[in-house]
């Protein structure tokens, strides 16, 4: 009896420190991530310390004309972009595993990415990428890509209502090899000069490259869109872990809400594509973490997501750019050192659950 | 009374095997049905044609002398509550989150639970007796606190009408006993239930119905000591007959148990 009460207890307070963790943890997240920026807009070749960003947001004293270059041309765009691109590849990864029911999906393993990466590509090729119009049409072409991907392997790796691990990450392993090959295909194919090359390398290895303001716009505004359209989907993938029959039953349109899905995980992986390139992981180990933490509810899960995942990105690309300085690490780089040993950990974890 | 569920003249087969045939059927208020017949003879089938996630392919199934084609699934899942034999869920759910989907159906697209929503929950963890499961993960329970959990579910929908699939399918005799408490105290309530039972032993003092199908027959409908009689059962189920005395005592003794 005394066990039952001292169970039930400690039982209570793991629930109760949960709560507190699930309200608590969006405005922590914040809160760091809007410290970090400063943080990593100070570090780099030309050291900025926090105390002279403070005066000069003081009007104590201004930067030289060579420091404010420094931080608005290249810190910033670069801090927002790996701001954007973590968040985007974050809240897909979320919303495909919920799609697939499978916890290691995300967008880069399931070849999403690769899609995305083959439609701008081509985007790059067709038009120049510096223009505003050549942007939108590659960031367009990429939000293709990825969708058609996505659906085609939804489409090899399903049976029965469900996806099981081996059949969905042979579909995307063979889908994304394919997708992302073709893009180098294109590489040759393309003659004329080499922008459209130094564009094409960067992504294929996963970097950030230095974005300008309207990139940054077209970017976060999908972002944005992808972000905000994910939040209706969130409680209906709650009840579409209960399997596709039982949530149908239960009055969820299971098609459309796939197509939903499909489009909006595709928006925000074009989205994170067209800024960095395949940046392999990310999707996967946030909000994997985050599940450990606040539980499995989507609706908890979608706004921590996406903060967890910008922040992630913002550290692992800061590291990216300053460890071998003055070289560069693509930040692709990082997350697959990172991330490679975590997705073979949760498979043998799977592996040892449910027999594959 | 005014009949909760009806089939009317219904007709439904997978390609070429025809599983009814001008099948009619109705379900009042205080109904408490047994489904039985052998394996593959459509059980389950019906169960999904009487919840609407299967229409028929000829005839009509009514709900309250409405279509249930002219009602969206949403509508259909306040009234009727489908209880499913297997559900495996993807992710590390606790009861309650589990037992809070079945408020799906009556939720806007935002805007989370509301107080009656909450009500709804804690009533059917209450029924059930599955509140103090309500933070265990649903997939590390046992068989007997799942089929609990399923069936705290499908209250959540304050349902008129419950359809079980197989809800004693392996539990152990002591939690076939909580079961059958469960049913009757649901009875009560005043739900109406269509369960599908393998298990013939269990039937009589709990259904006060038994539809009876058979392969290529037409739905036998009645009270239990009618339906359960060996000839009958012998012919539905093609027992081999020297079984015979075997399934005399079967119906009998184990009748005696139930009740």
């Amino acid at each position: 009896m005394a066990m039952e009460v001292v169970a039930a207890r400690a039982r209570k307070g793991r629930e109760g420190r949960r709560e507190a963790r699930q309200r608590w943890l969006p405005p922590v997240l914040l809160a760091v991530l809007l410290l970090a920026i400063p943080v990593a807009a100070g570090m780099g070749a030309a050291h900025l310390p926090l105390w002279m960003l403070g005066q000069a947001a003081a009007g104590v004293q201004p930067l030289s004309p060579d420091q404010h270059e420094i931080l608005f041309s290249i810190r910033l765009p670069r801090i927002l972009a790996a701001i954007l691109v973590g968040s985007g590849l974050s809240v897909s990864g979320l919303l495909f595993q919920g799609l697939f029911r499978n916890p290691l999906a995300d967008p880069y393993v399931i070849g999403s990415s690769g899609g995305a990466l083959l439609g701008a590509s081509l985007g790059v090729f067709l038009l120049p990428a510096v223009s505003i119009a050549g942007f939108g049409t590659t960031a367009l072409l990429a939000f293709a890509g990825a969708a058609g991907s996505i659906a085609l392997v939804y489409w090899l790796a399903m049976a029965d209502g469900k996806t099981p691990v081996v059949a969905l990450l042979l579909a995307g392993f063979a889908v994304s090899t394919m997708l992302s090959y073709s893009s180098y295909f294109l590489e040759v194919m393309d003659n004329s000069f080499g922008a459209g090359m130094h564009v094409l390398s960067s992504w294929l290895h996963g970097t950030i490259v230095q974005p300008g303001w309207d990139q940054l716009c077209i970017v976060a505004v999908m972002i944005v869109i992808g972000i905000g359209g994910s939040v209706p989907l969130a409680r209906t993938l709650n009840t579409l872990a209960l399997g596709e029959e039982y949530a149908m039953h239960l009055g969820i349109s299971v098609q459309r809400t796939r197509i939903a899905v499909i489009l909006i995980g595709s928006l925000l992986t074009a989205a994170a594509v067209s800024l960095g390139g395949l940046i392999s992981f990310t999707g996967l180990i946030v909000p994997h973490i985050l599940r450990m933490v606040l539980g499995p509810d989507h609706v908890r899960l979608l706004p921590a997501t996406a903060l967890a995942g910008a922040l992630f990105l913002l550290l692992a690309d800061t590291a990216a750019r300053t460890v071998v300085a003055p070289a560069e690490l693509p930040v692709g780089v990082l997350t697959a050192f990172i991330g490679g040993p975590f997705f073979l950990y949760l498979l043998r974890k799977a592996r040892q659950e449910v027999a594959l | 009374m005014t009949p909760l569920l009806e089939f009317l003249r219904i007709g439904f087969g997978y390609g070429k095997r025809t599983l009814f045939n001008d099948l009619d059927a109705r379900i009042v208020a205080d109904d408490c049905i047994a489904l039985v017949g052998p394996n593959g003879v459509g059980k389950t089938t019906l169960l999904r044609l009487a919840a609407g996630t299967l229409a028929p392919e000829c005839g009509d199934v009514l709900l309250k002398r409405r279509s249930l084609r002219s009602l969206k699934q949403r509508e259909i899942a306040r009234s009727i509550a489908f209880v499913p034999q297997h559900v495996e869920v993807s992710f590390p759910f606790t009861v309650e989150q589990f037992v809070e989907q079945g408020r799906t159906p009556f939720l806007r697209i935002f805007g989370g639970l509301g107080a009656e929503d909450r009500r709804a929950v804690e009533r059917a963890l209450e029924l059930t007796d599955t509140a103090s499961l309500r933070s265990r993960v649903y997939n590390q329970l046992s068989g007997g606190e799942r089929q609990r959990v399923k069936i705290a579910l499908g209250l959540a929908q304050q349902p008129q009408l419950l359809l079980l699939d197989e809800p004693m399918q392996n539990l152990d005799i002591g939690r076939q006993f909580e079961m059958v408490d469960l049913i009757r105290r649901l009875r009560r309530e005043g739900l109406a239930i269509l369960a599908s039972m393998h298990d013939l032993s269990m039937i009589e003092g709990v259904f006060s119905t038994v539809w009876l199908l058979a392969p290529d027959e037409q739905m036998r409908q009645g009270p239990p000591r009618e339906i359960l009689h060996p000839q009958v059962l012998e012919d539905a189920f093609n027992c081999p007959p020297r079984h015979r005395p075997r399934l005399v005592e079967h119906t009998r003794n184990r009748s005696e148990i139930a009740i």
